[in-house]
C-alpha cells in the first residue's frame, strides 16, 4: 500500500517534470527558430491575420454583452447613498484590469487555440511536418513561431478593441437602460485612473496570448495519429490553456496590482 | 494575398494602438485639451486623486489632474477645469466628500455678484470644507459607543434588576384595577339607571293639582309663618324692654327681682307663713272656728 502510493507519488512528479522539460525543450526550439527568418515573417502576418483581424468581430461582440452587463449589475448592486460615478469607476477597473483580457483570452483559446492545436496535429498525423523536416525546413519555424508572435502581438490588440468595446457598451447600457448619465459615468472612468492600467491590461494579454500559442501549437505539434489523437490534444490543449490563462491571471496580479492603484 | 493581409493586420493594429492611446490620454487628461489648469494647496491627508471631480457651485467643471506631495505638509493640486468655465474673483476650495465610501471631490465657493475672474495657473485660496466621511464616522462611532453604555444600563435596570418583571407585574395589577372600575362603573351605571326609572315613575305618578293645592298651603302656611315671627319679634322686644327694665332695677318687678331688702321680706314672710301654716295645722280650731247654726 505504501509503495504503492509512493510509486505514483513518484511518477507523478516524474510526468509533471517531464512535461516542463518538453515544455521547455519546445520553447527552446521556437527561440532558436528565430533564426530562420526567411521562413517565420510571412507566415507570422498570415497568422496574424487569422487570430487577429478573423477575431475582431467575435472579440467585440463579446466584450460588447460583458460591458453591458457588467455596468448593468454595478448600477443595480449600488445602495442608496453611494455616488452614481461609482458605476463608472467599477465597470473600468473590471473591465480594464480583469474581464477585458482574460475574457478575450478564453474566447479565444476556443477559436483560435482549438483551431491551432488541430491544424499542426493534423500536419503531424498526416505526416506533413516530417515531409518538411525530410526537406530541411524547420517545422517550427514555420508551424509555431509565427502563432506564437502573432498571438504575442494580436492579443494586446484584440484586448484594446475589446476594452473600448466593453467601455462604450457599458455607457450605451447605463444611458439607455439606467438612470446613469453620461457625465457620472465619464466621471467614474476618471476617478483613479493611471496610463498603467491600461498597460496592466496589455501585460496580461500579451502573456495569455503567449500562452495560447505556446500550449496549442506544442499539443499539436505533438499530437497522436489518427482523429482520435487530433481530438484528444485539441481537448487538452483547450483545457491546459485555460488553466494556464487563469494561472498566469493570478501570477500578474501578483506581480502588477501594487502598481495599478493610483 | 499576401498583401492584403499585411494592409488588414497593419490596419488592425493602426486602429489598436490609436484607439488605446487616445483612449488612455482621454482619460487621464480629458482629451488632447484638457482646459486649463489651477491649482490649490491642502494639508496632507485630504485623499484626493487624479480624476476626482472639480464643482463650482454644484456644476461639474473639470477634475483633479495631478496631486503633488509638498514637504511643507501641503498637498498641491492640480485642477484641469474646462475651458468653457471662468473661476470668480473670492472662490475658494475645499475638499467634500463624494459619497459614503470616503471618496472626495473639490467644491469651489465663488462669491455672488462678482465679475471678474481668476486667470489661468492661479492658485485657489482654500477654504474650510465640511466634516469628511472619517470624521462622520467616529462620530457615529461615540454616538454608537453612547447608545451602547445606555442600552446597557437600561437591560441592567429592567432585566438584570427585574425591571421589567415589576413592570409586567404593575400591569397585571393595573389591569386588574380596571377591570374592577369597570364592574363598579358598570354596578353604579344599573343602579343609577333604576334611580332614573324610579325617579321617573314617581314623578309620573305625583298629581299636578295635588302638587298645586299643596304650594297654595305652603305659600299661606309660609305668610302665616311670616306673620307669626313677626309676633313673636314684637313679644321678643317686649319681652327684652321688660327684662332691661327688670336688670336696670326700674320698676316694681325688678325691684321684686334684685332688692335684697324685699328678698329678706319675702323670705322672713316666708317664715312666718311656715310658722302659720304649722300652727294651722297643729291648732285648727284657734283659727278655724266653724260653726253650723
Amino acid at each position: 500500500m505504501l509503495e504503492a502510493t509512493w510509486r505514483a507519488m513518484h511518477g507523478a512528479v516524474r510526468n509533471t517534470l517531464t512535461s516542463v522539460g518538453v515544455y521547455g525543450y519546445y520553447l527552446r526550439d521556437i527561440v532558436r527558430s528565430t533564426r530562420e527568418t526567411d521562413t517565420w515573417p510571412r507566415e507570422t502576418i498570415r497568422q496574424m491575420r487569422v487570430i487577429g483581424v478573423e477575431s475582431v468581430i467575435l472579440t467585440i461582440i463579446v466584450a460588447a454583452f460583458l460591458g453591458g452587463v457588467t455596468a448593468f449589475q454595478t448600477r443595480f448592486q449600488l445602495f442608496p447613498g453611494v455616488q452614481v460615478s461609482a458605476v463608472g469607476l467599477i465597470s473600468r477597473q473590471s473591465i480594464v484590469l480583469e474581464l477585458g483580457p482574460l475574457l478575450t483570452a478564453l474566447v479565444l483559446t476556443g477559436r483560435v487555440g482549438a483551431r491551432m492545436t488541430a491544424e499542426i496535429g493534423t500536419m503531424r498525423v498526416t505526416e506533413q511536418i516530417d515531409a518538411l523536416e525530410t526537406l530541411a525546413y524547420d517545422p517550427v519555424a514555420f508551424l509555431s513561431l509565427p502563432r506564437v508572435l502573432a498571438a504575442l502581438v494580436m492579443l494586446p490588440a484584440l484586448t484594446m478593441l475589446a476594452n473600448t468595446a466593453a467601455l462604450v457598451s457599458a455607457w450605451l447600457t447605463l444611458i439607455l437602460a439606467t438612470d446613469v448619465r453620461t457625465i457620472d459615468y465619464v466621471e467614474g472612468l476618471r476617478i483613479a485612473f493611471t496610463p498603467f492600467q491600461v498597460v496592466y491590461s496589455l501585460i496580461k494579454a500579451t502573456c495569455f496570448g503567449g500562452a495560447i500559442a505556446f500550449v496549442c501549437s506544442y499539443q499539436g505539434y505533438i499530437a497522436k495519429a489518427g482523429a482520435e489523437g487530433v481530438g484528444q490534444a485539441t481537448a487538452k490543449a483547450v483545457v491546459i490553456t485555460s488553466v494556464s490563462i487563469l494561472t498566469l491571471d493570478a501570477i500578474v496580479a501578483a506581480i502588477f496590482a501594487p502598481f495599478v492603484q493610483a | 494575398m499576401k498583401r492584403r493581409d499585411e494592409v488588414l493586420v497593419g490596419l488592425m493594429l493602426i486602429i489598436t494602438v490609436v484607439v488605446g492611446v487616445a483612449g488612455t490620454v482621454w482619460l487621464a487628461r480629458g482629451g488632447l485639451s484638457s482646459g486649463y489648469p489651477m491649482y490649490a494647496l491642502f494639508p496632507w491627508g485630504a485623499g484626493l486623486k487624479n480624476g476626482q471631480p472639480v464643482l463650482l457651485a454644484g456644476v461639474n467643471i473639470g477634475f483633479v489632474s495631478k496631486v503633488e506631495l509638498v514637504p511643507n505638509g501641503t498637498l498641491l493640486v492640480t485642477l484641469a477645469v474646462n475651458n468653457e468655465y471662468k473661476i470668480p474673483t473670492g472662490t475658494t476650495a475645499s475638499v467634500e466628500p463624494n459619497g459614503i465610501f470616503g471618496d472626495q471631490l473639490i467644491a469651489l465657493s465663488p462669491k455672488l455678484l462678482v465679475t471678474t475672474y481668476l486667470p489661468e495657473r492661479d492658485t485657489i485660496p482654500t477654504g474650510k470644507g465640511s466634516a469628511t466621511t472619517g470624521q462622520v464616522l467616529s462620530k457615529a462611532d461615540s454616538v454608537a459607543a453612547e447608545a451602547q453604555t445606555i442600552i446597557a444600563a437600561v437591560r441592567a435596570e429592567f432585566v438584570t434588576d427585574g425591571g421589567i418583571t415589576e413592570i409586567r407585574k404593575a400591569i397585571t395589577e393595573l389591569s386588574a384595577l380596571t377591570s374592577q372600575l369597570g364592574t363598579i362603573a358598570t354596578e353604579q351605571s344599573r343602579e343609577l339607571s333604576a334611580t332614573q326609572r324610579q325617579l321617573r315613575a314617581t314623578l309620573a305618578a305625583v298629581d299636578s293639582s295635588v302638587v298645586d293645592s299643596t304650594l297654595r298651603a305652603f305659600r299661606t302656611s309660609s305668610a302665616n309663618l311670616a306673620q307669626l315671627t313677626g309676633d313673636l319679634e314684637k313679644t321678643r322686644a317686649q319681652v327684652s324692654s321688660i327684662l332691661f327694665k327688670v336688670d336696670s332695677g326700674s320698676g316694681t318687678a325688678a325691684k321684686l327681682l334684685n332688692d335684697p331688702v324685699v328678698y329678706a321680706r319675702m323670705d322672713s314672710l316666708l317664715l312666718r307663713l311656715d310658722a302659720l301654716v304649722a300652727d294651722v295645722k297643729a291648732n285648727p280650731r284657734r283659727y278655724i272656728n266653724l260653726r253650723v247654726f
